[in-house]
């Protein structure tokens, strides 16, 4: 992001630091993957659908290309016993991995000083799940009622 | 399973997502328990090519597809995670300035914040598989410090662990 801030805003002058501010507020709020809807909005801003398009597919398939590659790497390799080993250390690394990303999640809230909050929504969605078996969409639905009745203490 | 209901569900994932794995635990719900037409490995090891290519998090929705239908698969995993990324058109004419509300921060923060949970509560199937001997366990631990403390590249820590799971098996 700090890269295209950099070739946006201040060598090419495409876009304004007040289109730049908006559009990054309203990527991280868009669901899915938040560079993406930034790309989709600075090609719009710029050159309109086309531009839009242009800009998530810029960023998306190289990308995939590499993930698929990556992939048939792993079906083709996976019968040979050295490359399962390999395979196999790099499984355990992705669970590693995924409490990482479990950690980004949390860690804005702990740096607001929202920690009860944090841990109490965190644990009643891991419980939920765990135990009551409720569906991820219910669950994050759940979570933004949650959200909505209790507001975190910056902005009661 | 048809390319559009594929489609379909794994838009489902990536549209109540917020960023790069929090979409995993609709998929595996949906792709491992409901469907089960991907394992808990392949997800797994989908999760790992993600991470390995450069580029935007939530791109192991392109290896699952992958896994689930090959390549058509993947173009349909790709064409849903590039899918919500448009709505950001409409939110700019119409939500504009109220994004900042708090009532809108406040809902999406908590929905983060569950996510977090999901996200572990989802793992924990993968891990039972992934994690089968003291090393693997250490790779785990190892890589989730590792990325903690240092914020280095994933790559670094899929290169690292794969060449402790060999070093292991040669060793051993």
């Amino acid at each position: 992001m700090a890269a295209l801030q950099s070739e946006l805003v201040a060598t090419r002058r495409w876009l304004d630091e007040e289109q730049y501010g908006l559009i990054y507020g309203l990527a991280r709020i868009t669901p899915g993957t938040n560079l993406l809807a930034f790309c989709a909005a600075a090609g719009w801003l710029i050159a309109g659908w086309a531009g839009s398009v242009l800009g998530v597919l810029a960023v998306t398939l190289p990308s995939a290309i590499v993930v698929v590659l990556l992939t048939a790497g792993y079906q083709a390799w996976s019968g040979n016993a050295l490359a399962l080993a390999a395979i196999g250390g790099t499984l355990a690394a992705a669970i590693g991995m995924m409490a990482t990303s479990s950690w980004q999640l949390l860690l804005p809230a702990f740096r607001r000083g929202q920690i009860l909050r944090a841990l109490v929504i965190f644990t009643a969605s891991l419980v939920l799940s765990l135990r009551v078996h409720m569906a991820p969409i219910e669950l994050l639905g759940l979570a933004a009622l949650a959200g909505l009745i209790w507001k975190a203490p910056a902005e009661q | 399973m048809n390319l559009l209901l594929l489609y379909l569900l794994l838009l489902k994932a990536t549209a109540t997502s917020f960023s790069g794995l929090t979409s995993m635990p609709v998929v595996r719900h949906d792709m491992v328990e409901k469907h089960h037409v991907l394992t808990d490995r392949q997800l797994n090891a989908a999760v790992a090519a993600g991470r390995t290519a450069p580029g935007p998090n939530g791109l192991y929705i392109v290896s699952v597809g992958y896994f689930i239908a090959g390549t058509p698969g993947a173009i349909v995993g790709a064409l849903a995670v590039m899918t919500p990324a448009f709505l950001i058109i409409p939110m700019m004419r119409y939500l504009g300035a109220r994004a900042n509300r708090p009532a809108v921060k406040s809902a999406i923060q908590a929905v983060m914040l569950a996510a977090a949970g999901l996200v572990i509560a989802a793992a924990v199937p993968l891990a039972r598989d992934a994690l089968v001997d003291p090393l693997s366990v250490m790779i785990a631990l190892g890589s989730f410090l590792f990325l903690v403390v240092t914020k280095k590249d994933t790559i670094w820590v899929i290169l690292g662990s794969a060449a402790l799971g060999l070093a292991g098996r040669l060793i051993g």
